[in-house]
């Protein structure tokens, strides 16, 4: 097991895609230390960041004690092992991900998650913007895998996303799930808006408040419940609405009908 | 007195390339054919407020300094610095962004135009969606159906009614110029009997009934033969005074228009009564319009590049005009402001590969609009140097972004004195492109043209073009002295 603690604060970025277990592996202290890493357009080795310390224990897992918020690309496609943030962490967290489990215990910032493939992702506090969705201009979403966020997340979160799991305790901002084809949302809290917009398959389950709903959904039946995954349900009854039309979709919104009566217009279509 | 035709105006992105000057004594005595914008940018070369020799910050205030002094000293900020950010780009020649990206890289900066506070959206969803477009002598010959949506060309594009669009006379399409025309005398002629009926010179006549188009009615104008001008907008603008047909969405809604148009065109039923402040109804008669003309254009500005959903918007916008390919011909294209940001878009892409936003820090050109955007770099207080050129970002980036560009070195490139001038540490002269300099630009349909030199710049100002190239020598200098050291 590998332990790092910050020693020292700069205000540049920080690009370090070392930091993950597949890439300790087999490194001996020596080797670790001087792995290479960025601040800012300079190089410059782990040991320059990070007092680095091994244990006997000999697990592939890295344990993180500090503020890493500045530091981007931590777990970058990892496929093994455990780390654990005790802090906040930096952008692209977990990115392209593949298995293994990352525990923050604080909040996560931008693309944590993004483009993953397997796993499990876990944010005790707030999520940024574009959790679990590609970079610019990829179609290529979260493919599998599970992210579960305590807090709040930010705009645009699993776009295009394909299959897996994302469970949300808190709110969500806009655009959740936009372009998605597959795979299962759960937002315990409230929605933001266009909640599922342009969603050609998949599930969104909201228990909370949906702050808008889209024109372009046509509203099926009311369920009392719905499963989000082996064990797990969201006891409703929930609106179930059909869409995105625009895209002649058949993405499903599982709308909560005891916190949201503004839908209750749409009863009148069954 | 000499005169000189066919004049590239290097104003907005319509870039008018039918300007006659007239040269007098040396400086721009008459412009002909241009619009306010274009004269006043023609004029501006002799204004007596004109920066002529370089200035740099000695004890909180700005001294006059050399051109060399200036250089090495921006050289040696940059060359220094951990994350600079250079940023501008959009009013200067191709020739000069080109030699601008050779120096990010070579400081390992991040590099950005003014397209991130502007239409860096429309990059971002084109890059998604992919963009069916068209140029604009397309669509002065055969566009019959016009929309602007979220633009005001009235005001903001001039000429580019008159010049490409519906006050034109194409080869297939005819201008709608006179309608206007009879639009503007009739409403001329009511205000008129109206003003002798309250002098009590007429007597009153119970008033015929004038379909006004501010309720989002479609009027039988819809149907009229001929080129037809639409405006969505959320208020009455210039642009929408004079159009066929004006719809008013409400603010902030116009994904959800636009998401409703798409699924009409698909022949979806809608379960509510209206979207975005508009009966379904209408949204009916307006996408039966748009399906049964022969080749309609949508274009697009801040209004939806800027507004709540930003890229999002343009998104659905570019997915309504491949819905609207499979019934007819239509085509997308975005208002781009400054005369050649679709110039730094199309240099840094064949340059980097990315259109704006490009990180070099890292040696290799990286993009991540949010991570790597200059605003987003200044808010998270990241950066340690900048050089701005052409560009004016303290009068328009947020406050805290201004904040953190002022407080680290700071290398202005620019003709005149603009508030970012005024807080620079250095502040370099350069000649007017377009005006004092010749050069390329991009017009916003991609189309490059030519920009002429028709007046000398001040004696001693050197181009944009050549300051960079200075810079980018001594940087190297630097970094080739500090190997050796090492």
């Amino acid at each position: 097991m590998i332990i790092l603690t910050p020693i020292k604060k700069t205000q540049y970025p920080i690009i370090a895609q070392c930091i993950s277990p597949d890439v300790f592996q087999e490194k001996t202290l020596e080797q670790i230390n001087n792995l290479p890493i960025w601040i800012g357009n300079k190089r410059r080795i782990l040991s320059d960041l990070f007092k680095i310390e091994k244990t006997t224990e000999n697990s592939p897992s890295i344990i993180i004690n500090g503020d890493v918020s500045q530091v981007r690309r931590i777990g970058w496609g990892m496929t093994q092992g455990e780390i654990v943030v005790n802090g906040n962490a930096g952008m692209h967290l977990g990115k392209k991900m593949s298995g293994g489990k990352i525990v923050v215990n604080g909040n996560a910032e931008g693309w944590a998650g993004s483009e993953m493939k397997g796993g499990l992702l876990e944010i005790k506090g707030d999520a940024g913007d574009y959790l679990g969705s590609p970079y610019r201009g990829s179609t290529i979403g979260m493919r599998k895998g599970k992210i579960v966020v305590h807090g709040n997340v930010g705009s645009d979160a699993a776009v295009h996303m394909k299959s897996g799991l994302i469970k949300i305790h808190g709110n969500s901002g806009p655009f959740m799930g936009f372009r998605m084809t597959g795979g299962v949302i759960h937002i315990q809290k409230d929605a933001g808006t266009r909640l599922g917009a342009c969603m050609t398959g998949g599930k969104i389950v909201v228990s909370g408040v949906l702050e808008d709903m889209l024109p372009t959904f046509a509203i099926e039946f009311i369920k009392g419940k719905v499963k989000i995954e082996l064990g797990d349900k969201a006891i409703g009854p929930f609106f179930v609405f059909l869409g995105d039309l625009a895209e002649n979709g058949r993405g499903k919104l599982f709308i909560s009908k005891e916190k949201n009566p503004q839908l209750s217009q749409y009863e009148r279509f069954l | 007195m000499s005169k000189i035709n066919s004049v590239t105006c290097p104003v907005c992105g319509c870039l008018c390339d039918d300007i006659e000057l007239t040269i007098a004594d040396g400086i721009v005595a008459q412009v002909k054919n241009g619009c306010a914008m274009c004269e006043a940018k023609f004029f501006s070369h002799s204004n007596e407020h004109r920066l002529k020799t370089p200035l740099i910050r000695k004890d909180g205030k700005l001294v006059p300094t050399t051109y060399t002094v200036a250089v090495r000293k921006s050289a040696e900020i940059l060359a220094k610095a951990n994350y600079p950010i250079l940023y501008g780009w959009s009013s200067t020649d191709s020739e000069a962004q080109r030699v601008g990206v050779e120096l990010a890289e070579e400081v390992g900066g991040v590099l950005d135009n003014t397209a991130v506070v502007c239409h860096g959206p429309s990059i971002l969803s084109v890059q998604e969606v992919g963009i069916p477009t068209c140029t604009l002598g397309q669509i002065r010959h055969r566009a019959d159906l016009l929309i602007y949506w979220g633009c005001n060309p009235w005001s903001a594009h001039p000429r580019h009614l008159e010049r490409y669009t519906a006050f034109t006379d194409g080869r297939f399409e005819n201008s709608e110029w006179m309608s206007y025309l009879n639009k503007v005398k009739a409403a001329a002629g009511r205000k008129k009997i109206k003003s002798l009926e309250r002098k009590g010179i007429l007597k009153h006549r119970r008033e015929r009934e004038i379909p006004t188009v501010s309720d989002n009615k479609p009027t039988e104008i819809l149907d009229k033969k001929g080129r037809k001008l639409i405006v969505v907008d959320v208020r009455k603008s210039m642009t929408a005074e004079i159009a066929d047909y004006f719809l008013q969405v409400k603010p902030g809604k116009d994904y959800e228009l636009i998401q409703g148009i798409r699924a009409l065109v698909r022949d979806q039923e809608l379960d509510v009564e209206e979207v975005a402040g508009v009966p379904v109804e209408y949204l009916q008669q307006l996408v039966d319009a748009m399906i049964s003309c022969d080749f309609g254009v949508i274009f697009f500005g801040m209004g939806l590049t800027q507004s709540p959903s930003k890229f999002r918007n343009i998104d659905v916008a570019i997915s309504l005009i491949r819905d609207l390919n499979m019934r007819t011909k239509f085509a997308i294209m975005p208002m781009r402001g400054h005369f050649n940001v679709t110039g730094a878009n199309t240099v840094f892409t064949w340059q980097s590969g990315y259109p704006y936003a490009v990180d070099f820090s890292l040696g290799y050109p990286r993009y991540n609009p949010g991570e790597t955007t200059v605003v987003d770099v200044l808010l998270r207080q990241e950066s340690d140097a900048g050089l701005v050129i052409a560009s004016d970002p303290v009068s328009n980036f947020p406050r805290k972004a201004v904040e953190h560009l002022v407080k680290n070195p700071l290398i202005v490139i620019d003709p005149h004195m603009n508030a970012t001038s005024l807080v620079g540490d250095i502040i370099i002269p350069s000649s007017i492109v377009g005006v004092e300099k010749e050069g390329t630009a991009y017009r916003m349909d991609h189309v490059p043209l030519p920009l002429k030199k028709v007046v000398d710049p001040p004696k001693g100002v050197l181009s944009d073009e050549e300051i960079l190239n200075r810079i980018l020598k001594e940087v190297r200098k630097i970094k080739s002295n500090r190997l050796e050291a090492a």
